[in-house]
């Protein structure tokens, strides 16, 4: 007793402020992993509901700007809280952020989010802009530690040049991670020279580490940004909400360095192969036209001949004509040519095939 | 980038439009050694831009840890 009576003797109220000085100082923040149960928004902002085991139940309360992933009843969850009494004497966590715990738990709430911002139209196919086909300003948000960060830079240097690159360092894993990838986004927003595409990345990891892409305020960040997005997240089959609401969705960072720029190696083989192409073409054309100067040639030659043996034939006809009119020929044929007068008593000369005789017309009888 | 200060895509435009000039009805023979010639040139001016030109990244120095 008499050491009860050196204790103060506080007010309920004072009791209650000793109590929630004492968790505040011993509990500062505290995660608790349970089910929920009893889920319940009331008038649209406050959020009340118990985080259970096999062993106990706490009652958590949430405002619903906190909530950054949907839960329902019966989903495992890891809460991040302050324990509180509250002025009513109730022991309540109150919340500052919740995340689905174990796969099942992150799958189902994936699978909330994503029917909810489906149906706002987030990921319309007619929402996605095209990116620049060759950007000059680009502004990449990834952890400068990551291998996917890496592999994106050795493929873009590998690819291109004359590249301003800006980097924001974040984190893309863990708590606080959306927030610092909401922010970077926010930053390049807001840059007097905009940045032409903004490529957030980060390689592969287990669904817990890229539960960051599934935040509700970074997917809404990325689909609100006035930039162009490009979002390559974990391996090839890793899809998050962050690749859904992007404007272009790359499987991996590599291949988010593939899709923004062209391959340098690429092009300088195709300009070659092009240039390449236009010698075989002169070589060709002059052939072509080799070629059909020989074929006028061959044509021209061909008409000189035929007219040659044209006039040969004809040469040949006038020649038999020439022959059969040449007066020997006629003589030969046993015919003589008479020369003078035909007159009775005249001398006329006949020529014979062979001799030249001298006669005397003795008789003249006309026809 | 190359002395003549124009950039990578005005000569692989101008590459293909003499590229385009040997398909075209404008084709003569007579012209056609100088245009290859132009063609080699400029398809060598490329090759060396894109391979001499190199990134500039910058990490940004604003932490991003908080909203400040």
């Amino acid at each position: 007793m008499e050491k009860l009576k050196n204790q103060p003797i506080f007010s309920v109220s004072d009791f209650i402020a000793v109590v929630n000085q004492t968790f505040e100082y011993a509990y500062p923040n505290i995660e608790v992993e349970g089910e929920v149960s009893s889920f319940k928004v009331n008038q649209g902002k406050f959020i009340f509901f118990d985080i259970k085991d096999s062993g106990g139940s706490v009652g958590c309360f949430m405002t619903v700007w906190q909530l950054r992933t949907p839960i329902e009843d019966g989903m495992k969850v890891i809460v991040s809280a302050i324990p509180k009494l509250t002025q009513w004497g109730k022991f309540s966590l109150t919340v500052k952020s919740v995340r689905p715990s174990g796969e099942g738990a992150l799958k189902k709430s994936f699978e909330l989010l994503k029917a909810k911002l489906e149906a706002e139209g987030l990921f319309a196919l007619d929402r996605k802009r095209q990116l620049p086909t060759s950007p000059q300003h680009i502004a990449v948000i990834s952890s400068t530690q990551a291998a996917g960060y890496a592999d994106f830079i050795k493929i873009i240097n590998d690819r291109w040049g004359g590249l301003k690159v800006e980097v924001a360092h974040v984190q893309v894993q863990g708590s606080g991670a959306s927030d610092q990838i909401i922010r970077a986004i926010n930053y390049f927003n807001q840059q007097e020279s905009l940045p032409e595409v903004i490529v957030v990345i980060r390689g592969g990891g287990s669904a817990d580490d890229l539960a960051a892409f599934n935040d509700e305020l970074l997917v809404r960040a990325i689909a609100t940004s006035r930039i162009p997005t490009l979002v390559g997240v974990g391996h090839e089959t890793d899809e998050s909400l962050a690749d859904l609401a992007a404007d272009v969705r790359a499987a991996t960072p590599s291949n988010a360095a593939q899709i923004l720029v062209p391959d340098k190696n690429e092009i300088i083989r195709a300009v070659h192969v092009q240039v390449g192409s236009l010698l075989p073409r002169i070589m060709q054309l002059i052939d072509q036209q080799k070629q059909s100067i020989e074929d006028q040639l061959c044509k021209a030659l061909d008409t000189i001949e035929k007219l040659v043996d044209e006039r040969v034939v004809q040469l040949s006809s006038l020649r038999s004509v020439l022959v059969q009119l040449n007066p020997n020929t006629v003589l030969a044929r046993g015919y003589a040519i008479v020369k003078g007068i035909i007159k009775t008593g005249s001398i006329i000369e006949i020529e014979t095939n062979k001799a030249i005789l001298k006669a005397e017309v003795i008789n003249v009888i006309n026809k | 980038m190359s002395s003549t200060n124009k950039t990578i895509q005005e000569k692989t435009a101008e590459l293909s439009k003499l590229v385009e000039w040997f398909d075209s009805a404008d084709f003569t023979l007579e012209a056609a050694l100088d245009k290859f010639k132009q063609a080699e040139k400029l398809a060598v001016d490329i090759e060396h831009d894109l391979t001499s030109l190199k990134n500039e990244i910058n990490i940004v120095k604003k932490k991003f840890d908080s909203e400040n």
